[in-house]
């Protein structure tokens, strides 16, 4: 008996323990992302990125006096796992907000979930613009990410700088994302190069193995330039084999792409073999060439300390932006009651490493310029290297 | 339609079928002989990309390094396939095909996260051997000269394999063993030898596949699903098990997808899965197979 007093008291001392008060004060913030599958080569650059702007915070003496603290959860890229992974960590983790998700599948879900709680959501990465478009924004969804209509504009501006360029054929991943985000440049270029036409497109599947067929019909065509989404392993895969089919050759590397093949991460898998010449984008150089701003140089260094890898990621820089700018939020609220949070949001301008971001009034979002350049060789590197990134688009309205 | 671009879309076919042969023909050989469906052979093609890549960074990316990483990758996952065999597989011949199918489902799913464990989850790539990286130009089209040569690596190579089994004594002993098993252990002869090799053959081709793909193709995971289902596409049209089957499997499935692509632009797939569903319809052995 006397035993069993005891364990009580030791269990009432242990949650009465200031420890455990400590733990109960941290402002929660739940991170539903993939970290295993073949989309973790995002993820967990993003969550790293994230935890390094918790670290750098907290040592800072936290928000609002409190400490953040992140709660990742493998979300395995799948909108099912991400909504019920979300509603886990607001019923029994208690999470204060909830940041992450990777993919256009999964972000627009957790929306819903975010907006049925009344509990403020940040995506870093999810650019479909189905996400907040009128139909679906909701008071607590804010978007940290670009979305397809500014890829495309950017595209399109990039475009329209090339010379002699009367004829595009373009090539997209057959889903929601590439379809969008083509619509979105041959939009574009209607009003910004419209000397410029698209002949003809292609849409290969997301995974496609063999793109021979798709870069025959393509130069048979016999285009000048080709706008290009294919991202991550197919990007490599396509450039792998268009290259001895002489595509490259044929339009004078005037391809632009928009699914951030200009990152380091994809300069890195293709080494040597990288299509040099060709313009692309990325949402952080990491290797900056020319004027490097200050805040971008101490973030890399940081970042490399903080994974302790040779080379940062290129996705990192996501993650980052997302909880300084919840920070920030929370810190204009005063509070970290999501009503006021998502009020604090709202038109609200924060720093990046990257320079300034304003997330929307209407649509909660900061239509994130990338950065854009020619990819070329770099004695002091064995990959390509972004050659003096731009932020892109230069002129874009919010409808 | 220019001339040139038909020929260059005929060869593009053509090289894609190539490919799938290689793998495909492993697949249905283990079937042909040992009735065993073998959803991990995608897997063991996974393997060897993985492994060549990594015996690459071993010996050097050089030029050199990538004909004894395409050795070593497939030796290696003919090992594999032999340990699998001996360990796995022997107790599951003559049993129902749905413990196969879940076995077998079991190790793709096991040897796809030991992959993403020892490799990673980014993309990997290998550059073409220097001897191969450029191109010709045949008829007005250009033509990668590592697509030329896999024209004429992967039929020789699937080639050979069927005269070994159709004109020697060995191959003799294997279409035994197809056709009545029991009689032939009756007879004496060691149907478990015929079958591990049967089946580290099997495998030796799978990793090959896999390795010599390294060069035009990125090494991600997921490779190994989508390269099976194309691969059963292949052996359901030409017909399980039937070597010439898996030939104008590979040939028709590279053609149709070479000019679907020209017919529906925006339906890439459509028309490969079309013709599958053609062919189970009216003649569910495949073209070149017998009814079971």
């Amino acid at each position: 008996m006397r035993f069993r007093h005891g364990l009580a008291i030791a269990c009432a001392a242990v949650a009465l323990s200031p420890q455990g008060a400590r733990a109960a004060d941290n402002i929660k913030i739940g991170v539903p992302i993939p970290l295993s599958g073949p989309t973790s080569v995002y993820g967990v650059p993003i969550l790293k990125g994230a935890e390094l702007a918790v670290q750098q915070i907290n040592a800072a003496g936290g928000v609002l006096g409190r400490k953040l603290e992140i709660l990742s959860r493998d979300s395995k890229a799948n909108a099912d796992e991400a909504v019920r992974l979300s509603r886990e960590l607001i019923i029994k983790d208690n999470v204060d907000f909830l940041a992450g998700t990777l993919t256009s599948a999964e972000a627009p879900a957790v929306s819903t979930v975010a907006k049925e709680n009344k509990i403020v959501f940040l995506a870093p990465s999810s650019k479909s613009t189905i996400l907040t478009d009128e139909k679906h924004i909701n008071p607590y969804i804010f978007r940290v990410a670009s979305n397809t209509d500014v890829e495309g504009l950017a595209g399109a501006e990039e475009m329209a700088k090339l010379k002699d360029v009367k004829t595009i054929v373009t090539i997209a991943p057959d889903y929601a994302y590439g379809r969008d985000s083509i619509a979105a440049f041959i939009k574009a270029l209607k009003e910004k190069a419209p000397n410029m036409q698209v002949v003809d497109s292609q849409w290969p599947k997301l995974g496609e193995p063999d793109f021979t067929a798709f870069i025959n019909a393509m130069m048979s065509k016999s285009p000048d330039a080709v706008y290009c989404s294919l991202f991550a392993g197919d990007f490599v895969t396509f450039s792998k084999q268009a290259t001895p089919l002489g595509l490259f050759k044929k339009i004078d590397n005037r391809l632009v792409d928009g699914g951030e093949v200009g990152t380091i991460d994809e300069a890195q898998a293709l080494g040597k073999d990288y299509p040099y010449g060709i313009i692309a984008n990325t949402y952080d150089p990491v290797i900056w060439t020319g004027t490097e701003p200050p805040e971008h140089k101490k973030f890399i260094e940081d970042l490399k300390a903080y994974t302790k890898a040779q080379y940062a990621s290129g996705w990192s820089i996501m993650g980052y932006q997302m909880i300084e700018a919840l920070a920030e939020g929370i810190k204009k609220a005063n509070s970290t009651k999501s009503d006021a949070v998502s009020k604090a949001l709202e038109g609200m301008t924060f720093d990046t490493p990257v320079g300034k971001r304003s997330f929307s009034v209407k649509s909660h979002e900061t239509f994130a310029p990338e950065f854009w350049g020619t990819m070329v060789k770099d004695a002091n590197y064995p990959f390509a290297l972004l050659k003096d990134p731009q932020p892109m688009p230069t002129d874009f309205k919010a409808n | 339609m220019a001339a040139s671009f038909l020929f260059g879309q005929f060869m593009g076919g053509l090289t894609t079928a190539m490919f799938l042969f290689l793998i495909a023909s492993g697949l249905s050989l283990v079937f042909g002989v040992m009735r065993l469906v073998n959803f991990a052979h995608g897997s063991f093609y996974m393997i060897g990309a993985y492994l060549a890549w990594q015996a690459i960074q071993w010996v050097h990316p050089t030029g050199a390094g990538f004909w004894i990483a395409t050795l070593f990758a497939a030796c290696g996952v003919g090992v594999l396939g032999g340990v699998v065999e001996r360990l796995f597989f022997r107790s599951l011949y003559g049993r129902e095909e749905l413990y196969q199918l879940l076995f077998t489902y079991a190790l793709v799913l096991i040897l796809g996260d030991a992959a993403k464990f020892l490799w990673g989850t980014g993309q990997l790539s290998v550059s073409t051997p220097p001897v191969l990286a450029g191109s010709v130009v045949i008829f007005g089209s250009t033509q990668p000269l590592y697509n030329l040569f896999m024209m004429v690596v992967g039929p020789s190579i699937a080639f050979f394999g069927w005269l070994v089994l159709n004109k020697t004594g060995v191959g003799r002993m294997v279409r035994a063993a197809q056709m009545d098993r029991e009689m032939l252990d009756a007879l004496g002869a060691n149907v478990g030898h015929i079958y591990l090799g049967m089946f580290v053959f099997s495998s030796f081709l799978a990793g090959l596949s896999g390795a010599l793909v390294t060069p035009i193709q990125s090494i991600v995971p997921g490779m190994d699903v989508l390269i099976i289902v194309q691969a059963f596409i292949v052996v359901v049209i030409g017909g399980l098990g039937s070597f010439w089957g898996t030939f104008w499997g590979s040939v028709i499935y590279g053609q149709v997808l070479s000019f679907g692509i020209l017919i529906f632009p925006s339906f890439s797939l459509f028309s490969v899965f079309a013709l599958m569903a053609v062919i189970l319809i009216v003649r569910p052995w495949g073209l070149f197979g017998r009814p079971l």
